[in-house]
């Protein structure tokens, strides 16, 4: 047997135990796949009925006197920039976008939407200066059809973050990795065996979630299945590295736990899983950008939003190989067994 | 020198500002059972991980067959560490597999369990096999390539007296089957019968080495546990004395 042979052999015995070790745990394996179906589902619940807001409007430039419409009761006012103002405007998560130049007022509304017809001769009873009127379509988002692709990143997060980072380090507290380190298998074979291991059991508790809630919820996928499953494969890798990254060398639970927690927070509060950062600070979008669950939701999001294609969510997709590659990269050279 | 399996030279072994093993010297020979006896913290499974290949001594040699540690060295080596964990929900079946599909050439797992005698258990939880049981499995786990040298660490720590007689059993068999077996204990009762060379060390440092026979008729005292008590207290902790 050549050496890659026994290499890939031994692989396989270690990734067929990890995921024995896994599916016999079944409170692991039930919370994996209960968790995130009960949010996914109470979140259907508390936002199914009317938006409390009157109006939305989103303003993408402040350099002039804004119009006095912005200045009605019950108007709810963004700033944000153009591009992603319009992708709102589409999606009916705003009714309206206005841009104030020096001479003239620009505006744009959704010809599906109602609010939009309202707010567009309020604009023309309040306003004297020019008006540019310019208009988009697409249909309503229902915000659990924006929030399920965030669950689903989430239950990724932590199921790739624990599964892996909290495991390696509990092996390695208890001596098991020192027991590992006297028979054949490197350092490389083992990571990678947990990393497939994990690999697959977030695939499969992401995909039951998705179909499984899809069949009661009917949210909205607009997209190629075949290229949010790529995105699936390489954004759990980026958490999964993320994790090896962190248990690399970490010799005590408590200190893995805050370390992973300390990870993870930001990106539940970051990667707009829940709520989205327009109107936020730039510096805050910036480092957002710098997790690897904002380039895994905003890749999802557009594929099942957009029906992006490959190349629309290219940056994303590098991104993401990016922190696989870098995540990987310290696991190998500093992993202590 | 054709017989040495294992030479050790200037051994040293420092963590930090700790010396735990300082200056060690013997050779093991095929076939023998080596005994590491000695106090806790006398550095015996310092020593043990540095002949495993799990740590770096921070001096000294280790030569296997006269030669610097081969490559597949740990597939020529068994072991059994004092306190292992294995993995959760896993069972000695499931885990002889994989300790199997880790080695070239494993034996088979059926001759395992019957010499371990593993198959009133084999399909239970490692959580809930008792020490006897569990030590068996480790035993068995570290055997399951049929390695060259087996080294063992405290074996029969916290057994009770069937299952450590149970266990020098397999020892026993193991030698007779010309196993070169290196092994700590803390049991002088236990270095007695199963060791055919023992090495003392106290503080990182060697204090007696010979048969036991040997250390017995050099000494004033009638048993092995007396001179273990005499050696390692605090006024002979010094006292470096080789018996050839």
């Amino acid at each position: 047997m050549t050496s890659w042979l026994r290499s890939f052999r031994r692989m396989i015995v270690m990734f067929h135990a990890r995921n024995l070790e896994y599916i016999r745990d079944r409170g692991s394996f039930g919370w994996n796949l209960i968790f995130p179906v009960a949010i996914v589902f109470a979140l259907a619940i508390v936002f199914s009925g009317p938006p409390t807001a009157v109006f939305s409007i989103s303003v993408v430039s402040s350099e002039f006197k804004q119009p006095n419409l912005l200045d009605f009761p019950g108007i709810e006012v963004l700033v944000v920039d153009k591009d992603k103002a319009l992708e709102r405007l589409s999606h009916h998560q705003t009714d309206f976008v206005i841009d104030t130049l020096e001479t003239e007022i620009r505006y744009w509304l959704n010809g599906n939407s109602a609010s939009g017809a309202i707010l567009e001769r309020l604009l023309e009873y309040t306003e004297s200066r020019p008006l540019v009127r310019g208009e988009t379509r697409g249909t309503a988002i229902r915000y659990i059809d924006w929030v399920v692709p965030g669950i689903l990143a989430m239950n990724m997060m932590y199921s790739a973050l624990w599964g892996v980072g909290y495991v390696i380090v509990r092996y390695r507290q208890s001596g098991y990795l020192r027991r590992l380190k006297a028979t054949p298998l490197t350092k490389f074979e083992f990571l990678v065996s947990q990393v497939a291991s994990r690999l697959l059991v977030t695939l499969t508790a992401t995909a039951i979630v998705f179909f499984g809630t899809n069949l009661f919820l009917d949210f909205k996928m607009v997209g190629s299945l075949g290229l949010l499953f790529l995105t699936a494969i390489i954004g759990s890798l980026s958490v999964i590295t993320l994790g090896l990254a962190i248990a690399c060398r970490t010799e005590s639970k408590e200190f893995a736990d805050g370390l992973l927690n300390a990870v993870t927070f930001p990106m539940l509060l970051l990667s707009e899983i829940w709520f989205s950062l327009d109107g936020s600070p730039v510096w805050l979008r910036y480092f957002a950008e710098i997790l690897p669950l904002t380039h895994i939701l905003e890749a999802a999001r557009a594929i099942m939003l957009d029906d992006a294609s490959v190349l629309d969510i290219a940056d994303e997709l590098l991104a993401l190989v990016g922190f696989c590659i870098l995540g990987m990269g310290i696991s190998i050279k500093l992993f202590r067994w | 020198m054709s017989d040495t399996v294992l030479q050790v030279r200037g051994l040293r072994k420092v963590f930090a500002d700790v010396c735990a093993v300082d200056g060690l010297d013997f050779s093991i020979i095929k076939g023998q059972c080596f005994g590491l006896l000695g106090p806790n913290g006398a550095g015996k499974t310092t020593t043990l991980d540095m002949l495993e290949g799990i740590e770096n001594p921070t001096a000294g040699v280790i030569l296997y067959r006269n030669r610097p540690i081969p490559r597949d060295y740990q597939s020529r080596i068994g072991i059994q560490f004092q306190s292992t964990a294995l993995q959760d929900h896993l069972t000695p079946y499931d885990n002889l597999k994989l300790f199997s599909g880790l080695y070239e050439n494993p034996k088979p797992i059926d001759e395992l369990v019957d010499t371990f005698e593993l198959n009133e258990f084999l399909h239970r939880d490692v959580k809930h096999l008792s020490g006897g049981q569990r030590q068996k499995l480790l035993l068995a786990l570290a055997l399951v390539h049929d390695p060259e040298i087996v080294f063992l660490d405290e074996p029969t720590t916290g057994l009770d007296p069937r299952s450590r007689r149970d266990m020098w059993d397999v020892v026993l068999r193991l030698k007779s089957q010309g196993n070169t077996l290196i092994l700590t204990t803390h049991y002088m009762e236990e270095a007695e019968v199963l060791c055919d060379y023992l090495v003392i060390l106290s503080r990182g440092k060697v204090l007696l080495m010979g048969s036991p026979q040997q250390l017995i008729d050099n000494s004033n005292e009638d048993t092995l546990d007396a001179l273990f008590l005499n050696l390692t207290g605090e006024n002979l902790v010094e006292t470096t004395e080789v018996i050839r």
